[in-house]
């Protein structure tokens, strides 16, 4: 095993024998972490201090330091969070994120499962009769004023019996690696390329303004990464753990949860936590699919930039609430984000 | 509980990796397959466990058909060539892992996970995570979790292989030992003769997916069936000389002798076990010889001598002691010639004349 973790503090301070050559090299890593760093944290100051700043303070500023150069007030942050009813939107953004990264985690993962360990062979002919009847449906349903329940039960009728008689003698069949590509594709162009028929689905379903429809929406749109990142995490486990496991008297359901799941953890976690900033700052969807029920936070910064102009003190106090608990999830998370968790298991 | 192979087939693709498998494995019976690296023995054992489909054929477990049956349901133990411990479980958890998946009443799975640990010699380290343990170590554990339980039969894959000499000779005696007390009934694979020797009741002996012979230990070595079980059971390996056998004569470009069997033309080859063989003086033995090397191994030495452009290896007593190109006679019984066919290279016995 490697030598006790050592603190930052002490890894940073601990005295090295330093040589000409090393100094340099010393000095040139330390300036560009140093203007890394700034590029990082000064909006983030900027931010913070705008958000005790008042409309006086931004309009003939600009001032950089609380208490020298500016008074700071509360002022904005008494308006936002007493005055205006912030809470809601927020517990919208909450529920929202975290309903449905879990629910796209859920699912991505035991999808990316299925497809590191079981073989698929889908005949083509089928994919090609099923896109083939959905189209037929939808222009029955829409020109010739056949029911949605008579439609769809032919639709069905027709493709269990073509599933059933000349599709499985036919040869071409796409694999796993092609159902991979395929749910990657669907990230290939920006979600918001779909938000018409998005909206006018839900308008449908009645769910517009809903926090539903964004959870719906956000699951399907993020279960792509989570698919495309949990697979490899899946299939860097050796298969004679999960085969040990099966002979051991486990499920394919329990292998997955006892064996498969313990060992990809830190892979999850790291998923989760950026599927969860994914959903968290969310902005076009919600703008479409949101409007004062359900509206996230993302909607109401940017409605801070009202026919007055852009409110920029409410705006930071905002933005300050939201970056808080994402700081707060990753620092409780990242000690989970472990590596090595597969040593020992097999010879080698 | 007794296994039955029958007319097994294993094909990836066009690869015929078992070529019909016949095997019949008597209840309690510790049986080994030996056989050289890559020769199919791993692929049989995960048919039995059903982790692999058969191409062909029907494995029986007890009176049941498990040909189609998932590997949980065939109650059997596996011990894998890689060990395939759960790395994210303490040793205790690993062993204790096939209860918990067949519901064991928590006490009782305490005591026994205790009991083979104990077993392995690996009762200190029950706390400790695989990625804390030696390779040996591990390998105990791979042991034990498959021990922790009474299943029907025990599948083992090579597992002593990453042991040192010392502890493999203990787990070995340790091994036979549980078995016979558990009179669970053992499939187990291996390329190791001393392991198999000591350990079977019988060897199966495979090569190229085809199994050779099935027999005792004993048998295995007095009266294997073809050339290949006699070169691969034997250390050092037996001698083979190429010829001819003609009037109950074996006639080489060396020379010729007795083989004490009957025979009319035919080339053959002749096969000489190292130990059978003594060294005389050059006009008493049967072949004559130089000695090309010498080699002390503790309780007898080697000696390589030349005859003609091929090499026969004796075995002779630790104080045997040569001079480097020395002319000597090799002289052996004629009882002790095995004698191969030429072409298939199936064993020629005295009664087959
Ligand atoms: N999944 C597979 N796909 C294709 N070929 C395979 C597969 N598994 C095994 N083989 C081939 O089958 C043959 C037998 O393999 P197997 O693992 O049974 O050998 P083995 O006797 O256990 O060898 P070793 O002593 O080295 O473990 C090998 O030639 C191997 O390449
Ligand atoms: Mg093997």
């Amino acid at each position: 095993m490697s030598a006790p973790q050592k603190s930052l503090a002490q890894r940073l301070f601990e005295p090295k024998a330093i040589d000409r050559q090393s100094l340099v090299a010393f000095i040139i890593t330390y300036a560009l972490l140093f203007l890394w760093a700034l590029v990082v944290l000064v909006p983030l100051y900027w931010v913070l201090i705008t958000s005790f700043k008042g409309p006086g303070e931004v309009d003939n500023g600009p001032f950089y330091l609380p208490f020298i150069d500016f008074t700071p007030s509360l002022q904005a942050w008494d308006f936002m969070l007493l005055q205006n009813y912030t809470l809601g939107p927020y517990l919208n953004s909450v529920v929202v994120a975290l309903a449905s990264t879990t629910l796209a985690l859920l699912i991505g993962s035991l999808a990316a499962y299925a497809l590191v360990r079981i073989r698929f062979e889908v005949k083509l002919a089928g994919v090609a009769l099923f896109v083939l009847l959905l189209v037929a449906v939808i222009a029955a349903v829409a020109s010739f004023g056949v029911t949605w329940p008579i439609a769809t039960s032919v639709a069905l009728a027709l493709f269990v019996i073509a599933m059933f008689t000349f599709i499985g003698r036919t040869q071409a069949a796409v694999g796993n690696n092609d159902i991979e590509f395929w749910i990657i594709s669907n990230r290939i162009m920006p979600p918001i390329v779909a938000v018409l028929p998005i909206y006018v689905m839900f308008q449908q379903l009645r769910l517009l303004d809903t926090q539903a429809a964004l959870i719906a929406t956000y699951t399907a749109v993020n279960l792509p990464i989570v698919v495309w990142l949990t697979r490899d995490f899946f299939a860097a486990i050796p298969l004679d753990l999960e085969e040990s496991a099966e002979i051991d008297g486990a499920s394919k359901l329990r292998v997955f949860a006892t064996i498969a799941l313990p060992l990809v953890r830190s892979g999850l976690v790291a998923t989760f936590l950026l599927v969860l900033i994914l959903a968290w700052n969310e902005y076009l969807l919600a703008l479409f699919l949101s409007n004062v029920k359900a509206q996230t936070m993302p909607v109401l910064v940017s409605a801070q930039n009202t026919t007055r102009g852009p409110q920029w003190w409410n705006m930071s106090v905002l933005i300050v609430v939201m970056i808080a608990p994402v700081v707060a999830i990753a620092s409780v998370l990242q000690k989970h984000i472990a590596r090595g968790l597969l040593v020992g298991a097999v010879k080698g | 509980m007794q296994v039955t192979l029958s007319q097994i087939y294993k094909s990836f693709g066009p690869v015929e990796v078992v070529k019909g498998l016949d095997l019949k494995i008597a209840d309690g019976e510790f049986l080994v397959l030996l056989g050289p690296s890559g020769c199919g023995k791993t692929t049989a054992l995960r048919m039995v466990a059903g982790l692999e489909t058969v191409t062909s054929g029907g494995i029986l477990i007890g009176e049941r058909d498990v040909t189609h049956v998932l590997p949980k349901y065939r109650d059997v133990a596996m011990v894998f060539q890689s060990y395939a411990l759960y790395p994210h479980m303490t040793v205790a958890e690993n062993i204790g892992y096939p209860l918990k998946m067949r519901k064991s009443p928590p006490a009782e799975r305490d005591a026994a996970i205790r009991n083979a640990a104990v077993k392995v010699h690996l009762e200190e380290y029950l706390e400790r995570y695989p990625r804390q343990l030696s390779g040996g170590q591990r390998q105990r554990v791979a042991l034990a979790r498959a021990m922790v339980r009474r299943p029907s039969v025990f599948l083992m894959d090579e597992p002593l292989s990453n042991l040192d000499a010392k502890l493999r000779g203990a787990m070995r005696s340790e091994l036979k030992r549980l078995q016979a007390e558990l009179g669970v009934t053992t499939i187990y694979v291996t390329h190791d003769q001393v392991e198999a020797m000591t350990l079977a009741h019988r060897v199966a002996i495979m090569n190229k997916g085809v199994v050779q012979q099935i027999a005792e230990p004993r048998r295995i070595y007095d009266d294997p069936a073809n050339l290949f079980v006699a070169g691969f059971i034997g250390s050092p390996p037996m001698n083979f000389l190429d010829g001819e056998q003609k009037d109950g004569n074996f006639i080489w470009p060396e020379g010729r002798f007795k083989t004490g069997i009957a025979g009319f033309a035919k080339t053959v080859t002749a096969g000489l076990r190292p130990e059978d063989c003594r060294v005389t003086s050059p006009d008493k033995g049967k072949i004559k010889a130089r000695v090309y090397a010498l080699e002390l191994i503790g309780d007898h030495t080697l000696i390589s001598c030349q005859v003609g452009d091929r090499t026969v290896t004796v075995k002779a007593d630790k104080s045997a002691h040569y001079a480097m190109d020395e002319p000597i006679g090799i002289d052996f019984q004629e009882t002790s010639v095995f004698l191969f066919d030429g072409d298939t290279g199936a064993r020629i016995r005295a009664s087959s004349r």
